[in-house]
């Protein structure tokens, strides 16, 4: 695999683009991403795919006008200049507008340290469908089925702005996720980070098939309140929705949520922190953003306290701060700060130690379809999937089907009272270059099962 | 063509050529078949947020990926468009990939052959949303913005207009050759209101960032933005000090936009084939709706008539060809509450010995068609709201989503409603906040009593995800509102 830009090619187009610019400001910022997906399912191959994706984009500011355009070929870039130039001076002088922010300035950094794994870049489109039709052969062995995703990619980011700034980084990147289902029986695995050897997919797919050949009952999850182990997708997975509870400055502006409200207050114990930080070295570690702005550690909860907010250029801009590096824009949303690295601190137990400290209780490796339904309570709405059991007397024991839950997250985390000391990492969806990593968490009191609003409030 | 299709690169001759190549290559490579979506594509969107510089992005990309069979088993390679090269160099990824799959694969792809399709399609466009002026632009989300801000108790509000353009072209090696020409305009408005307790929001003309139609600017002009987002403003500050329901079961009159959702949920992707198959059960899930459901399975009431239609006009899942190539046509899903086809793919069809309903779609040139929606709605029944509302007695008017979260084989839900409003004895009354209702899907639909008509129907576009890599599918569901009785309300 080899980045589809390359750092010499990108940088001496993007410089050559801004030459020509006549905006007051333009900043451009070239993404690419070359991946590479083996997809099966069942007894076949289903989905080879090799996918190239880049996106060039150019923010013009005149006056007070701003704009962006983007194309997806360096050949175009000249073109996209000008016309962003065009648009933002078509709304400079706009009654009503508050003003832009300003592009990034004065930084030429290469930043390459620990981005880069020579294991994921080999890890062909052989070596991953050897490793499929294994686990898959595996499966069929144990009287099962197997379907699941092994993936490589490589990343690249350049920024260079008309106020001095060149930046540029490119990153491997490796993971996988597989399902296993032996009759009503199933589990799920899954591992991401820069470094493929560090993944150990076939050891834990075939860990994955054996144990889930083993169970042999599955009972409705029981509704009520349980202590629960949950393991580090689904500790990920609850994990994601603690930016959502007011960790931007736009969020903590409009006065929503917990930086806003409860500032410095003890949510967690004080073993609980979990920070967006992409200088971490696990996950998807990367140095800046689109907009050149170093990717700052910004401590969302510091040993149980409420922490602080992140924040991009224009919302810092409009605060009066600095931006910690978190510029986003989803597809089909607007621009927006958003965590795109969390990391939780890992504990010192095992699973089969926080297993072994629930007498009767619930073991959770998945959760699905989990939605926000109230911000200022932390309340997630949401279902358990594959690979769940009941805990009895420190034991998994029988299967578990889905079931659905409704509880404060907020609340959840405060009542952690056991950490994994060993991490997964997930995606999140529609942000770039971002994923969850989290270990397991034991829950004391996790409400599985819809609950009447009276039962609420007695 | 249209004047607001003329725009862009890539021309009919230019994507001929180019795919012609691609399958000439990958033939050459020793693919048995080849297929090739070629896509150029221009989205507009200026938002506005509270306190914040507005911010609007034209975002262009142009490329083709091509999928292949070698010895029945798939390959796929796609890469944005430069040149030949990148022509060439697609098809020959796509059957090295096939290739290295083979070796792992036990199961083959064995596709029913077909004839050569050969159309030509465009979105009909009054005005070209890429030809309004910036400052026009801008001036009606502005005013947007400061409408829905007016009411004391708002603390932040979104107001934003967007628009896309794209030219897709497709071909085969059984001699398919299409090209079709969309474009699509929207707009949207949310308003968060606030207090030290309670956080509340309202959104028009749907809570999935707006509501998008294949259409032109004439779409946004009609959506009256800045009047909605007075209501809107309003209507969230109403909701801090509205009562909350208590749990029970109720009867429900259920809103387009909500009905949309449910839809979408509980109906499209349980009746997605590549998902009843277990192809996607890795990611996206199964569904409890079985292989041999068709003409057997109870999904619902006889008033519970759903239909997949992408020839119906001016929604964000119109076209004439899917993503590999298959001309749709009105295909019934539900008829009187009893299974009568999936969405399904050439390859998932082919697997059960049917036809392909013309369901498989991709994000563009860079993704592998699956099984997605298109234009799926609930037929609407008779008469008005206001007929439906005393129909019902007591019970509650929701509308417009919130929350959504449904299992993996889509059977159990629970979703929440921005708004609710107490009807007794066939009268609206107080506005109540924080609604959700849920159940399992086909009780739910066996409890559909009526649905209004025709002059109370709306459609709504959204994106959906599906797929790893994930990639998004557009497509939109229509209804009535729709009176379903015993509903499980004020779950939490």
């Amino acid at each position: 695999m080899t980045p589809w830009f390359g750092e010499d090619r990108v940088l001496s187009a993007l410089e050559a683009a801004l030459s020509t610019s006549l905006a007051g400001q333009v900043e451009i910022s070239a993404t690419s991403r070359v991946a590479h997906h083996t997809r099966f399912a069942g007894d076949r191959i289903h989905q080879a795919q090799s996918i190239t994706e880049c996106q060039i984009m150019v923010r013009a500011v005149v006056g007070t006008g701003s704009a962006r355009v983007a194309v997806n070929s360096l050949d175009q870039v000249r073109r996209a200049v000008d016309r962003a130039g065009d648009l933002a001076k078509a709304r400079d002088g706009i009654v009503g507008a508050a003003r832009p922010y300003d592009v990034a300035d004065g930084v030429v950094v290469r930043d390459q340290a620990g981005l880069w794994y020579d294991s994921s870049e080999h890890w062909d489109v052989g070596a991953r469908s050897r490793q499929a039709g294994a686990v898959m052969a595996e499966a069929r062995i144990a009287g099962g089925t197997v379907n699941g995703t092994l993936h490589s990619a490589v990343t690249e980011l350049a920024v260079v702005t008309t106020r001095g700034t060149g930046r540029y980084a490119c990153a491997t990147e490796a993971g996988f996720t597989m399902t296993v289902r032996c009759g009503d029986a199933s589990s799920y695995i899954g591992d991401l980070g820069r470094d493929v050897s560090t993944l150990e997919v076939e050891r834990r797919a075939l860990e994955a098939i054996a144990s889930t050949s083993r169970v042999r009952e599955i009972v409705p999850v029981p509704d009520g309140v349980h202590d629960v182990v949950f393991g580090g997708l689904a500790a990920g997975e609850l994990i994601g929705f603690v930016p959502d509870f007011g960790f931007t400055v736009p969020a903590y502006r409009a006065g929503i949520g917990l930086v806003a409200q409860r500032p410095g207050e003890q949510i967690a114990p004080e073993s609980v922190t979990i920070a967006d930080d992409a200088r971490s070295a696990v996950g998807l570690p990367f140095p800046f953003d689109f907009e050149a702005s170093p990717k700052r550690r910004v401590d969302l909860v510091l040993n149980g306290r409420v922490g602080a907010a992140v924040s991009d250029r224009a919302s810092a801009f409009e605060s009066g701060g600095v931006s910690t590096g978190h510029a986003s824009i989803g597809r089909e949303q607007s621009p927006e700060p958003a965590c795109a690295n969390l990391v939780m601190a890992e504990g010192t137990e095992s699973e089969e130690d926080l297993i072994g400290g629930v007498e009767r209780g619930l073991y959770v490796q998945r959760l699905w379809y989990n939605r926000l339904v109230d911000v200022e309570t932390g309340t997630v709405v949401g279902t358990s999937r594959d690979a769940c059991f009941l805990i009895e007397d420190g034991q998994r024991t029988k299967g578990l089907a889905g079931g659905r839950f409704n509880e404060s997250v907020i609340s959840a985390i405060g009542r952690i009272d056991g950490i994994g000391r060993q991490r997964i990492t997930q995606p999140i969806p529609n942000i770039w270059n971002s994923c969850i990593t989290a270990p397991a968490i034991r829950v004391r009191g996790f409400r599985f099962g819809t609950r009447s609003r009276d039962e609420e409030s007695s | 063509m249209l004047a607001s299709h003329q725009w862009g690169d890539v021309d009919r001759a230019k994507a001929t050529a180019l795919m012609s190549l691609v399958v000439t290559e990958a033939q050459g490579a020793g693919a048995q078949f080849c297929d090739v979506r070629l896509s150029e594509t221009e989205e507009l969107r200026l938002y506005a947020v509270t306190r914040q510089a507005p911010d609007e992005r034209i975002e262009g990309n142009a490329g083709l990926g091509a999928r292949v069979l070698v010895d029945g088993v798939w390959g796929f390679a796609s890469q944005p468009l430069r040149g030949e090269h990148d022509a060439k160099s697609v098809a020959l990824a796509a059957v090295a990939n096939a290739r290295a799959a083979k070796g792992g694969s036990v199961g083959r792809v064995t596709l029913a052959p077909r004839e050569a399709e050969v159309g030509f399609y465009q979105t009909d466009a009054v005005v070209d949303p890429f030809r309004v002026s910036p400052a026009e632009r801008e001036a009606l989300v502005l005013a947007t913005l400061q409408a829905a801000s007016e009411e004391a108790g708002v603390v932040r509000v979104q107001a934003g207009v967007n628009a896309k353009r794209q030219h897709r072209y497709f071909a085969n090696s059984e001699g398919s050759l299409q090209e079709q020409h969309f474009v699509e305009s929207g707009g949207m408005v949310l308003a968060v209101a606030a207090n030290d307790r309670v956080v509340q929001r309202r959104s028009y003309p749907n809570s999935f960032h707006g509501n998008t139609a294949a259409a032109g600017w004439e779409y946004v002009l009609g959506l009256d933005l800045v009047n909605e987002a007075h209501r809107v403003g309003s209507e969230s500050v109403q909701l801090l000090s509205a009562p909350v329901v208590g749990s029970g079961f109720s009867s429900l009159i259920i809103g387009p936009a909500q009905m949309a959702l449910q839809i979408h949920e509980s109906t499209g992707h349980a009746i997605e084939l590549d998902r009843i198959l277990g192809d996607e059960s890795n990611f996206a899930g199964r569904s409890f709706i079985a292989r041999d459901a068709i003409g057997k399975l109870q999904y619902g009431s006889k008033a519970v008539n759903i239909v997949a239609d992408a020839t119906v006009r001016g929604t964000r899942g119109s076209f004439m060809f899917d993503d590999e190539g298959t001309r749709t046509v009105p295909t019934h899903l539900i008829k009187e509450g009893v299974v009568q086809n999936f969405l399904s793919s050439r390859d998932s069809a082919a697997r059960e010995g049917l036809t392909s309903s013309g369901a498989a779609r991709s994000d563009g040139w860079a993704y592998l068609p699956l099984c997605f929606a298109t234009n799926v709605f609930l037929e609407p029944g008779e008469g008005s709201i206001d007929e439906l509302v005393e129909r019902m007695g007591d019970g509650y008017y929701i509308d417009d989503n919130r929350s959504w979260s449904i299992d993996s084989i889509r059977w159990n839900f629970q979703f929440g409603t921005e708004v609710a409003w107490e009807v007794r004895k066939g009268k609206r009354t107080r506005l109540v906040r924080d609604f959700s209702y849920g159940g399992l899907t086909p009780e739910f639909w066996g409890s559909v009593e009526a649905t209004a008509g025709p002059e109370e129907f709306r459609t709504f576009g959204m994106p959906c995800g599906k797929g790893e890599p994930k990639q998004w599918g557009f497509l939109s569901h229509g209804a009535s509102p729709t009176l379903v009785r015993n509903v499980k309300i004020g779950v939490s």
